[in-house]
């Protein structure tokens, strides 16, 4: 008999909440969280009163102290912008499927009105569609200038693929620029005996050859411990390829470069580190954890990984350019740029979002987490940054994006797919720099594959 | 006075079914206009074409019954009224759960996830209210307690649940339903849903029943299929429906921003464009022979004193589809067969064979997701603990055996030759347990008496096993077999976790879930996903199907 | 009979030392997962692993102002406490003139050239000047063959005994000490604990409705006539066995179609009918003895009356049964929330996918990490502890020869 009531009661449990599934719609009317009812929501019959239109936002944010100060600038951004109620969401920190999830959604009508994006993917989101073209709202803006930013970002942020020339059209505006430097673990470069590699940018030596000595000196005190770590992505290799004078592309990015004889010894040298002289994590496996352990003397990353850094890290540490080769440190400028979607119903809102999301203020708020650079490029902006401590040689990053360094700005592939690019290069590499795949082989093969990423 | 009551209903019911008559003919007319409208190019503008067409058929099946049910009703036959049951049902269900997806209810579940964590601890009452309502049960032998019980745990019980809907929002709720009340569109569906209800009455109440002189196999057909309708509504909306139009969209160009195009079957030949091209000898470049910017590499191999080159338009899935194999076919025996000597060890009827039997089931019933972070861990080559017990197991050989054996760091998971090797051991890991669990329920159902039979025949442990145990068995090694093996074939989500970026280093741990995954939400390909899912369903049919044949060939020792 | 005894005691302890090698096989994962969670972050990125939380101890010592850790320092075969007070001290190493891979490491500092003045070649050629060495209280004469950096180590009691070695491979003193803190933590990362409810709710929605309709499918197929029902039953075996995976690509589009991407109502409605519970709970009520629901019949009672009053109390095991194998489906599925509930949607997240989540964001936090996988793990294992019998009668059912 009891059982009979319990199951009275599962099926009164159902009943009742689907009933009272519809509750907290009324509050949300109030503070507009999810988007728009279903199918014929349109007409509300009591107006409102002043309804405010609610724009989203999203960013790809790395850790939780990211999300706050986002959660943050979106609150005063929201009390400064009247008739607009601003709700920020963080994105997944993945990197690849950040932006194939917000295809999807934009597919699906519930991506947000604006949202940041990494710089190779602006075109395939500009040529699949997806985003607005902003350059009529721009030219009525009075005194909006793309010129305050990095050239390199803005060239792309304004190339037609129509008409196949920059500055005929806006897709966004950068929010901030970062290049790669080498965190390394002091404690562990003075127990191998080996110079200190910030002294060796001081006499002008560092390069690949004293990278490669400081690292092996480093691996010689034991099996457990590394000269030098990367993560498994086209960042670090591609650093490697630069600075040798190589590029992933040929010069007008219209077919693959991988082949070429720079390019071949950028990925020959790296071979070397990871295959013949075995200095480096293994390649694929995470190298920020035996960072964080103690046991690498030389990790290459961003920016970004500072805050994770500072957190984590129980030596002694510090930055240092990365090591100059043929043609100089082959720096990265990575970007991101804010975009707007192009379904959005609200463009005019949505422009003037990302215009304050981009102006000096905001970014340095952002930039005071440690997290990037901001990317109008001032000596205010340069100064703070460089208060932003530890780590304490702040100018191993600025360097790395100086102009005489000339960083390759991590550019989008407006005539080919990037994403399509992508999963054909790094499998590829990773096969190279894992021993698996002669560099004579891959040298025969590569650009045929990575070619079809140009077919359209 | 009974003789004209009588009378009285018989006209009523007269009238009601002359009223339905007409109602069913309004219906198919409107059917017909309705139709005209949704194909009509400027109907419904914001729904696919596929979706107007289906309905059009739908609405046009609808139509046809109604119309069938009027002329049979106009003659009095009883096929009448269960065809005017069956579309009045139909329009109702159809009818209902629009009104329902328009005043917002499904969407609802949002809404009530949101207040869901603060009134969830109220639920709680109501299972103390069930308790009290149990322990009247121990009182069976005196009635005036044990109903004083239950009544006060149905009192406790209900208050709760009251306090736990209050909470949850139950009166902005209604609120909220009264206000989307108001819209005249809501007001014209609830209007239609209510008038197929009453249509339903008007056939199902007793008068009229007997008037069209019911049968009880009509009762109970009906019956039938209305105990099985939310059933299978929702199974033809959600699975045989999703199963047909998923072979539809294999034949399009469709990508997830609803452009598409019917282009037969090119993305299965896709697929399937193979080139074998003979080398002239086995180091000749690929590209002499085939045309690179079509074909990659798959393999080489020699045959007959000849090297042969095979090349795959897409390479990609090919590399997919035998990591899928290779995942399957080591992954199947790697779980069945410790399996199955466990299940042996534990049915020898030892103490404590029970909490073995839990321990090893644990596994199973965790999350594949919470398990891939914890392995990724384990693996990790610098730090984790599958190479520390290596490195100290081999320091311990070669200490007390003087042997040599070098260490070495596996890399496990960024390493072509045992990535898919680590993903199989965390599959097997975590199915083994449940395999056990079957073995061990199928072990149980031998008969004892064909053991001791053997033991008086002198029968050894292993001549018992081969000739009793294993055939007798047979049922249940198929079952393991077939189950685990449809379910490695589907391998994704250990992939998907364990390996950054998924299917890496290089393509070693490409699967073919994982692939059309990419294609379908990565690469926006859809249509050529579903032709994806479409060939391993034919794989994993006729694996299947390769295993019954052998289960057949074997079942003459089935009991 | 006593070696029939012996042999069996054997035959046990072997079977107990399989068994048990197995158990502790299937469960070290787990426990590496809690033990884990405890876990400050450095700890456990810790090499060789050690399995309990551990932290490094620290002492406060006159003269420092701020704690300084402890060491394991042996001092002529006895191990003693020493504070770490200095580290990075430039020092070099030295070796013996006559064997020069036996060889000391000493700060600079401490080292003054020999005063003989004499001078060593080493075998790569280079010249240096063989320089007094103090080593354990002797002077030796030894020869600079490289350079590292070592610490300094105080002994706690009595500053002057103090003792210079490399800091990184010094054994530090720890004592065990768990963060339950990580799991509070982790709760509010990621919205982990909104996906928590979401997650009871989806749940608690997919079973009782699964219930429902497999319990009213099974019985119409198991107890009334009607028109096509063996057709319509094969058709349901069939579709048991088609994989989910065909079905991705359609049910995204038809949840498109319906507006229901990134709703808690994709994760539930598709999924409240189960072909295979309602075969389920067919072969449970063919079981059922046809009398008693004949006389009920004669009795007039309506169908919904004879399901409620006699089969659902006689189906109570079997409704647990099946309810333990949907609660375990729905807690558990990933691959479809991952496709229709978009990491934009945090408030529509359900565990696993905050667990992919938490992946990405906290990657160089493992403590974390297994936090969030111990929260979707543990509970299953709560509901599997009471009530064992079900879990394991699931397993057995899904063994009916279908």
């Amino acid at each position: 008999m009891s059982r009979k009531l319990f199951l009275g009661i599962s099926l009164i449990v159902i009943l009742a909440m689907v009933l009272s599934a519809c509750a907290p719609k009324v509050v949300e009317t109030a503070t507009p969280v999810e988007t728009a009812a279903p199918v014929e929501a349109a007409e509300p019959t009591a107006a409102p009163v002043a309804e405010e239109i609610t724009l989203r936002w999203r960013t790809r944010p790395d850790n939780q102290a990211e999300i706050d100060v986002y959660s943050a600038v979106s609150a005063d951004l929201d009390a400064a912008m009247e008739g607009v109620t601003l709700v920020y969401e963080p994105g997944g920190s993945e990197t690849s499927s950040y932006q194939d999830v917000l295809k999807t959604e934009i597919g699906a009508g519930t991506a947000p009105d604006v949202f940041w994006i990494p710089g190779t993917d602006v075109a395939d989101f500009a040529t699949r569609g997806l985003i607005l073209d902003m350059k009529s709202m721009a030219d009525a803006t009075e005194g909006f200038s793309a010129g305050d930013f990095y050239p390199g970002p803005m060239y792309h942020l304004t190339y037609n693929p129509e008409t196949s020339m920059t500055g005929e059209a806006l897709w966004g505006l950068p929010r901030d620029v970062s290049t790669f430097a080498l965190y390394l673990n002091l404690d562990l470069i003075a127990e191998a005996g080996a110079d200190d590699p910030r002294e060796l940018v001081k006499e002008g030596k560092w390069t690949w050859e004293a990278f490669l000595d400081v690292a092996k000196k480093v691996q010689a005190l034991g099996s457990d411990v590394y000269g030098y770590g990367a993560n498994a992505w086209w960042g670090p290799y591609g650093v490697w390829i630069n600075s040798a004078g190589g590029n992933f592309y040929n010069a007008d990015r219209t077919a693959c470069g991988l082949d070429t004889p720079e390019a071949i010894a950028g990925l020959t040298f790296e071979r070397q580190l990871y295959v013949e002289d075995k200095v480096a994590v293994p390649y694929g496996e995470d190298s920020e954890p035996p960072f964080m352990a103690g046991k690498v003397a030389m990790f290459q990353n961003g920016r970004w990984a500072t805050p994770g850094v500072r957190a984590n890290a129980n030596f002694n540490w510090d930055v240092v350019e990365l090591p100059t080769g043929a043609s100089g440190q082959g720096n990265w400028l990575f970007w991101g740029a804010y975009v707007v979607n192009a379904n959005t119903e609200h463009s005019e809102e949505a422009w003037k979002l990302v215009q304050m999301l981009t102006t000096a203020e905001t970014q340095g708020k952002i930039a005071a987490l440690g997290a990037n650079i901001p990317s109008r490029m001032s000596q205010e902006a340069f100064d703070a940054f460089l208060t932003f401590t530890p780590p304490a040689n702040n100018q191993a990053f600025l360097n790395g994006i100086a102009d005489a360094n000339k960083p390759t700005a991590e550019g989008p592939l407006w005539a080919g797919s990037w994403p399509n690019y992508d999963s054909i290069m790094g499998p590829m590499v990773s096969k190279v720099l894992n021993g698996e795949l002669t560099i004579e082989d891959y040298q025969k093969t590569i650009c045929v594959e990575a070619n079809k990423a140009f077919e359209h | 006075m009974q003789v004209q009551k009588t009378h009285k209903s018989i006209n009523q019911t007269q009238l009601i079914i002359k009223v339905t008559t007409a109602w069913h003919f309004l219906l198919s007319i409107s059917g017909i206009f309705l139709i005209a409208y949704i194909i009509f190019p400027h109907g419904l503008k914001n729904i696919p074409v596929w979706l107007s067409y289906i309905s059009a058929i739908l609405i046009g099946l609808l139509s046809i019954g109604s119309f069938y049910s009027a002329f049979k009703l106009i003659k009095l036959q009883r096929q009448g009224r269960t065809a005017s049951l069956v579309v009045n049902y139909i329009g109702l269900v159809v009818t209902a759960l629009l009104f329902f997806q328009n005043l917002g209810i499904f969407l609802g579940v949002d809404a009530l996830a949101k207040t869901f964590g603060s009134s969830i601890g109220w639920l709680s009452g109501v299972l103390l209210g069930y308790l009290v309502y149990t322990i009247g049960d121990r009182y069976h032998y005196r009635i005036q307690i044990e109903e004083m019980f239950h009544k006060i745990g149905k009192y406790i019980a209900l208050i709760f649940f009251a306090i736990f809907l209050i909470k949850s929002g139950l009166f902005p709720a209604l609120i909220y339903l009264a206000k989307q009340m108001i819209l005249p569109s809501n007001f014209v569906i609830l209007f239609v849903v209510i008038v197929f209800g009453l249509a339903i009455w008007s056939m199902w109440r007793e008068p009229t029943a007997l008037y069209l002189n019911r049968t009880n196999a009509q009762t109970e057909a009906l019956e039938g299929y209305l105990f099985l309708s939310p059933n299978l509504i929702g199974f033809l909306i959600f699975f045989a429906f999703p199963l047909v139009f998923s072979f539809f969209i294999s034949l399009t160009d469709w990508d997830a921003f609803g452009n598409s195009n019917f282009i037969g079957l090119a993305n299965y030949f896709e697929l399937f464009k193979l080139n074998l091209k003979q080398l002239a000898n086995s180091t000749q470049d690929f590209f002499q022979v085939m045309d690179g910017s079509i074909f990659s590499e798959l393999l080489r191999f020699n045959m007959f004193g000849k090297s042969y080159v095979l090349g795959a338009a897409d390479a990609r899935f090919w590399i997919a589809l035998r990591n899928t194999l290779v995942f399957g076919i080591v992954t199947v025996p790697l779980s069945a067969i410790p399996a199955l000597f466990l299940a042996n060890i534990l049915n020898s009827k030892i103490p404590g064979m029970k909490i073995f039997r839990a321990i090893y089931f644990l596994p199973s019933i965790a999350a594949v997701v919470g398990i891939s972070l914890i392995w990724q861990w384990l693996y990790n080559a610098t730090i984790g603990y599958i190479n520390y017990f290596i490195t100290v197991g081999l320091d311990f050989i070669n200490s007390v055996f003087s042997t040599g054996y070098p260490q070495a760091q596996i890399r496990w998971l960024s390493e072509s030759r045992t990535a898919l090797l680590a993903i199989i051991i965390v599959s097997a890991w975590q199915t083994m347990g449940f395999n056990t669990v079957l073995f061990l329920a199928g072990l149980q159902n031998v008969p004892k008496e064909l053991y001791e039979a053997a033991t008086v025949d002198g029968a050894g442990r292993w001549a018992k096993f081969w000739k009793i145990t294993l055939p007798l068995l047979a049922p249940t090694t198929f079952f393991v077999i077939t189950t685990t093996t449809i379910q490695a074939f589907q391998v994704f989500e250990q992939v998907f976790i364990m390996t950054n970026p998924p299917g890496s280093p290089g393509t070693s741990t490409l699967t073919i879930v994982l692939y059309l995954y990419q294609n379908g939400f990565q690469r926006f390909q859809q249509g050529y996903a579903a032709a994806i899912a479409w060939v391993l369903f034919i794989v994993i049919f006729s694996v299947t199907l390769l295993q019954f044949r052998s289960q057949r060939k074997t079942g003459a020792y089935d009991v | 009979m006593k070696s029939f005894k012996l042999s069996r005691f054997i035959t046990n302890m072997g079977a107990y030392i399989i068994l048990t090698i197995f158990a502790l096989v299937m469960l070290f994962p787990f426990i590496f997962m809690v033990a884990t969670s405890l876990k400050t972050p450095d700890d456990t990125f810790n090499y060789p692993p050690r399995l309990l939380p551990r932290e490094g101890v620290e002492t406060t010592l006159e003269g420092f102002d701020k704690p300084v850790p402890l060491y394991h320092i042996d001092i002529e075969g006895v191990k003693r406490d020493f504070a770490l007070v200095e580290t990075g001290i430039p020092a070099g190493i030295y070796a013996e003139l006559d064997d020069l891979s036996s060889t000391f490491s000493v700060p600079l500092d401490m080292v003054k050239p020999s005063a003989s003045g004499d001078q060593f070649t080493l075998p790569d050629g280079t010249v240096q000047p063989i320089m007094d060495v103090p080593v354990n209280g002797t002077i030796m004469q030894l020869v600079q063959t490289g350079k590292t950096a070592l610490g300094r180590f105080i002994d706690p009691k009595d500053f002057s005994r103090e003792v210079f070695q490399v800091v990184r491979t010094s054994q530090p003193v720890t004592k065990v000490t768990a963060h339950p803190e990580n799991y509070s933590h982790v709760m509010t990362m990621e919205n982990m604990g909104r996906s928590l409810t979401n997650t009871i709710l989806v749940t608690l929605f997919v079973v009782i409705g699964q219930l429902v309709t497999s319990v009213m499918g099974g019985y119409a197929f198991a107890r009334l006539r009607f028109p096509g029902k063996d057709k319509l039953f094969v058709f349901y075996l069939g579709t048991i066995m088609i994989p989910f995976v065909m079905l991705i690509i359609p049910l995204y589009q038809l949840m498109v179609l319906f507006g229901w991407t990134d709703k808690l109502a994709a994760l539930i409605f598709p999924w409240i009918f189960s072909a295979y519970g309602t075969f389920l709970m067919r072969q449970f009520f063919i079981t059922v003895p046809k009398e008693i629901e004949e006389a009920a019949l004669i009795d007039g009672a309506s169908r919904f009356k004879i399901l409620y009053n006699i089969f659902l109390p006689a189906a109570a095991p079997a409704l647990a049964t099946m309810a333990t194998f949907t609660f375990l489906y729905a807690w558990n599925s990933f691959f479809w929330p991952l496709v229709i509930i978009n990491t934009g949607n945090y408030e529509n997240h359900v565990l696993t996918l905050t667990l992919n989540m938490l992946r990405g964001r906290a990657s160089d936090s493992a403590n974390l990490i297994l936090a969030g996988a111990a929260i979707s793990i543990l509970p299953p294992f709560l509901l599997y502890i009471l009530g064992q019998r079900f879990f394991i009668e699931s397993a057995m059912s899904s063994g009916v020869k279908g």
